[in-house]
């Protein structure tokens, strides 16, 4: 017992060292508009590394307007008056008029059946033009050829349930011009393209949802397992939406969520911070102060009962279980998280020897402690992608049997101090590069108030007993709060290519 | 309020195009006005090499950032040396390599005491090596050697493990239909290198039921000797020491084998033409344009590499400006050179779009392929996709890591050491002349295999538009 003990001690000690450590990397500072800094110091190669984190996410879609988020995410990349344009006056006018157009085309075709299919046509001539007009004026992108050509590295953006995420790399003589460059984006955003640029968005909805058995499915899950709060809605938003919103809309939104306040930005790698802090006041100075957007969102009623999900594919079966659970702040989480360890890390995790290596009847099987977010209430999956010959029921039935196994015997010592470990070594590997860190420090300082929670959240997941585990699973992976989600084949399959 | 704020945002940048005023009344510069100081001088560590008493070659170079200890070794086999009635043979080897465990202990009996102690020890076969890798937090990074040690030199190939990674292959083939972007892909290597090829031959139900014990071990005798590996370690250890503890631990194995041949010559011929592999339940058809290219030792390489960037590779890039920006039908498209280290590699560019614009799409993405054959590309594209280059070079020295791989990569090739630099150099005089020559040179549309993937009864204009259709049967072939 005590040889037991001595490992878990040095591990908390070990993280306590490791925050000690970055104390002296790590500079943060907010400006007057609220905006906040993280600086990480990393002096081993000349570059940097810059993340942009928005508390801002899909859950903030306005109603029949989701993919907003996600749709402004794009748009942060046209521009802005001076970058991406070849004359400014011109290009706005010509813009205003695509917007007046467009409103007409709407207010048309709203008439629905009464609609006068030859002014709709007329009209949609008209816009073609004045977006032609429009786009006569563009530098196509401009914003991108030159993080490009100055060496910009892994340049790209996230939109998720809860936040929203800007970052690439330069080389450390480059800083300038990311300050340059990033506050010129929220400072005033151009909505250049917009209709094309909507039409990608659509695309890229079609590729990771509408011809992905398993996009498909996890769609219908969230649909399913929420009845009332907006993690029901992927980030990606739903097609008709996406087909309508228009570039007010996004300016709206823009304008209510991309407050200075809602935004921290993390710098890791060969920075100064001293200088970091010169030129933060000098570029991102110029934001003015708004007040924090409204936080409150729909809260999901209790479930009072199993739902199930399918969805007809004729590619092979996936089955996902979601139980609900808490949101990231509950006392639980170090708990669930420790669960989920135990359940599916490796491969010595339950899961995974019971289905995939000892009753083969998975190619893949896991679980996953949070999702789709971690700000609201969220939900606690199981996943399987079953083994040729057996089917999604035979899984699902196995999966009630692990789960009713860590409902009545409570894990080993030894498996809960190897879980231990493991999350330890995985704070440590996380430190490992500029990218990395920009990010956690920046979610953890949003998400928890204090970057420091990176390195504490470990004594907590120190202190979960075999018995809170044991708790954990019988409080909420119950029937009531679950949600099945499978795939099926249907039955007369004219896939050419599918398996018997 | 939130109007206001945009108002004054539009107007000081109107009035004044190149400053806008600022809150505090600084002004900011335009990014063309910007100076940048001279980049510091990149440290380059430089590796430490020898070769064991047995054989085997090793490179290590400290990190002490962390306290962890990582190592890959690269075994001169490959999937290229499966035979042809049993492909997939060198891939389930080096998956049971690792699950099955050694002679003393089995694989779940190496998977715990492993997690104990959050280590990890792996093993997977690529086309032209085979790799092995360990991680380990410095405290117990012995320990992790030893096991990775014991598994590379003593494995005891297991019934029941052969059993699984054999059933969990014949899932993966089951399943390979399911995406869509994985089967244009695939469909595209296999007319380009040929499907009897080993480059481009698929894996079937059949492989996997004429393969057993016996061939496992064999292929494992033949390419898992000392002289046939490369080990680079780094980490938080010092350089002294470790080769001390590897020059013991690794003492004794010593089994010997004749040279590894080289791999097979590639020996297609291009396969110009539309494919089809027909798909019901998308949206979107997913297709790869390709033919061969070349290997890194082309001395056009580097011209190449600029050329197809200008072509298809980031925001900037033609096909992205065109398809995406200006067409709005693609989310992803994209196009690379494709250059591989021995043998010539694939030029592709792989894009999707609506069912209903696929033709479209696909002929706007050939038009591109013949535009930069027309004429010679701007002054504006060259530099900037030359800056990306150059400027990003230090990227290649941001962790001893990569360093580190990049070296082992080298020998392990027969590159020369100074291979990057003189990459370099010569992206750096490439001019507008050699983009022209190059693309005409080494990229012919009539040699362009096209592949789509997707549900034809909702293509907009017929396929047929792009040449002649011939069609893929997806089926998977049962075992017997």
């Amino acid at each position: 017992m005590l040889f037991l003990l001595l490992p878990c001690l040095l591990a908390a000690q070990s993280a306590a060292e490791l925050q000690k450590s970055f104390e002296k990397k790590v500079t943060e500072f907010t400006l007057a508009n609220g905006l906040h800094f993280i600086v990480i110091e990393r002096h081993e190669a000349p570059v940097v590394s810059f993340h942009t984190y928005m508390n801002v996410g899909s859950v903030d879609d306005p109603g029949g307007e989701t993919g907003l988020a996600h749709m402004f995410e794009h748009m942060a990349f046209k521009g802005t008056p001076t970058i991406g344009t070849k004359n400014w006056p011109a290009e706005k006018a010509a813009m205003d008029e695509v917007d007046r157009v467009y409103a007409r085309l709407d207010a048309e075709s709203n008439k629905g059946l009464h609609a006068d299919s030859k002014k709709v046509a007329a009209i949609e001539t008209e816009l073609e033009a004045d977006m032609a007009k429009a786009e006569s004026y563009v530098e196509p992108n401009e914003y991108d050829r030159v993080v490009e050509s100055n060496g910009g590295l892994d340049m790209n953006a996230s939109t998720g349930e809860d936040s929203t995420n800007y970052y690439y790399s330069f080389p450390s003589n480059r800083i300038e011009l990311w300050f340059l460059l990033e506050s010129e984006r929220f400072l005033h955003p151009v909505f250049r393209e917009f209709y094309k640029e909507r039409d990608v968005v659509r695309e890229e909805r079609r590729m990771r949802v509408e011809s992905s058995s398993q996009g498909k499915l996890v769609e219908a899950l969230a649909a399913t397992a929420y009845a009332a709060h907006p993690y029901r809605n992927m980030p990606g938003g739903w097609a008709s939406d996406i087909d309508h919103f228009r570039r007010p809309d996004a300016e709206r939104f823009y304008q209510e969520y991309y407050v200075p306040a809602n935004m921290t930005l993390g710098i890791a790698g060969d920075v100064n911070p001293a200088e970091a802090r010169r030129l933060a006041e000098k570029y991102f100075g110029r934001l003015a102060a708004r007040p924090l957007p409204s936080q409150y969102r729909t809260e999901e009623p209790v479930q009072e009962g199993e739902k199930r999900v399918v969805v007809s594919s004729p590619a092979q079966p996936f089955l996902i279980l979601a139980y609900k659970r808490p949101d990231r702040h509950s006392a639980d989480d170090a708990a669930l998280a420790v669960l989920d360890s135990v359940l599916s890390d490796g491969r010595t995790g339950i899961i995974y020897k019971d289905m995939v290596r000892d009753k083969q009847m998975a190619l893949g099987a896991g679980s996953q402690p949070q999702f789709p977010g971690g700000k609201y209430p969220s939900l606690f999956l199981f996943f399987v992608a079953p083994s040729t010959g057996h089917s999604t029921e035979e899984n699902e039935k196995e999966l009630y049997h692990i789960i009713e196994q860590v409902k009545t015997t409570k894990v080993d010592e030894a498996t809960l101090q190897r879980v231990k470990t493991k999350l330890r070594a995985e704070l440590i590997r996380k430190l490992a590069s500029n990218t990395g860190l920009a990010v956690e420090l920046c979610s953890y300082y949003v998400n928890y108030g204090d970057w420091r929670r990176l390195f504490t959240e470990l004594e907590d997941y120190t202190k979960v007993t075999a018995e809170d585990v044991q708790r954990v699973a019988r409080t909420y992976l119950i029937p009531e709060h679950r949600t099945v989600a499978y795939t099926y084949a249907p039955t007369a399959s004219s896939e050419k290519g599918g398996v018997q | 309020m939130t109007r206001r704020g945009v108002l004054c945002g539009l107007l000081s940048v109107a009035c004044a195009p190149f400053f806008a005023a600022t809150g505090q009344g600084q002004t900011v510069p335009s990014y063309q006005q910007l100076v940048y100081p001279p980049l510091k001088p990149v440290k380059i560590p430089e590796p430490v090499s020898f070769t064991l008493k047995n054989g085997m070659r090793v490179f290590l170079l400290e990190d002490h950032e962390l306290p962890v200890i990582n190592g890959l070794a690269l075994v001169r086999t490959g999937n290229l040396f499966d035979p042809p009635d049993k492909r997939g043979l060198s891939t389930v080897m080096a998956d049971v390599l690792r699950a099955s465990g050694t002679r003393a202990k089995t694989g779940d009996q190496i998977d715990e005491e492993l997690e104990d102690i959050a280590g990890s020890v792996e093993s997977s076969m690529g086309e032209t090596n085979a790799s092995m890798s360990f991680s380990g937090l410095k405290e117990t990074a012995g320990t992790v050697l030893r096991v990775f040690k014991e598994v590379m030199t003593d494995p005891e190939f297991r019934q029941d493990k052969i059993d699984l990674s054999i059933s969990q292959m014949n899932s993966g083939i089951d399943r390979r239909n399911d995406d869509p972007q994985g089967i244009a892909e695939r469909e595209l290597s296999s007319i380009v290198y040929g499907r009897n090829t080993p480059y481009g031959w698929s894996i079937e139900h059949a492989d996997m039921a004429r393969i057993r014990r016996d061939d496992l071990q064999q292929f494992y005798r033949r390419y898992y000797f000392p002289k046939n590996i490369m080990l680079a370690v780094y980490g938080d250890f010092s350089t002294a020491e470790m080769r001390d503890q590897l020059e013991k631990l690794f003492d004794g194995w010593s089994p010997e084998q004749p040279p590894v041949p080289a791999f097979p010559p590639v020996t297609a011929k291009a396969a110009p033409g539309v494919y089809l592999a027909e798909k019901s339940d998308v949206t979107q058809t997913f297709f790869s344009l390709g033919e061969l290219s070349g290997t890194l030792r082309d001395p056009d390489y580097p011209a190449l590499e600029v050329a197809v960037n200008i072509l298809g590779s980031g925001f900037t890039s033609r096909l992205m400006s065109q398809i995406r920006t200006k067409m709005g039908l693609a989310y992803s498209i994209g196009a690379g050179w494709g250059a591989a280290y021995d043998h010539p590699g694939t030029f592709r560019i792989v894009g999707s779009t609506k069912s209903a614009t696929t033709t479209e799409a696909i002929l706007a993405a050939r038009a591109e392929v013949e535009k930069m054959r027309a004429a010679e590309v701007s002054e504006q594209e060259l530099k900037t996709a030359k800056d990306a280059v150059l400027n990003s070079f230090v990227f290649f020295f941001d962790s001893p890591a990569k360093t580190l791989n990049r070296v082992m990569m080298y020998e392990y090739f027969g590159y020369p050491k100074d291979f990057l630099f003189e990459y370099q150099k010569k992206v750096a005089a490439v001019t507008r002349a050699d983009v022209l020559r190059v693309f005409r040179e080494h990229i012919n549309p009539a040699n362009l295999s096209i592949v789509a993937v997707g549900n034809p009864k909702d293509f907009g204009k017929p396929l047929s538009a792009a040449g002649n259709v011939e069609k893929i049967d997806l089926s998977i072939p049962p075992a017997k």
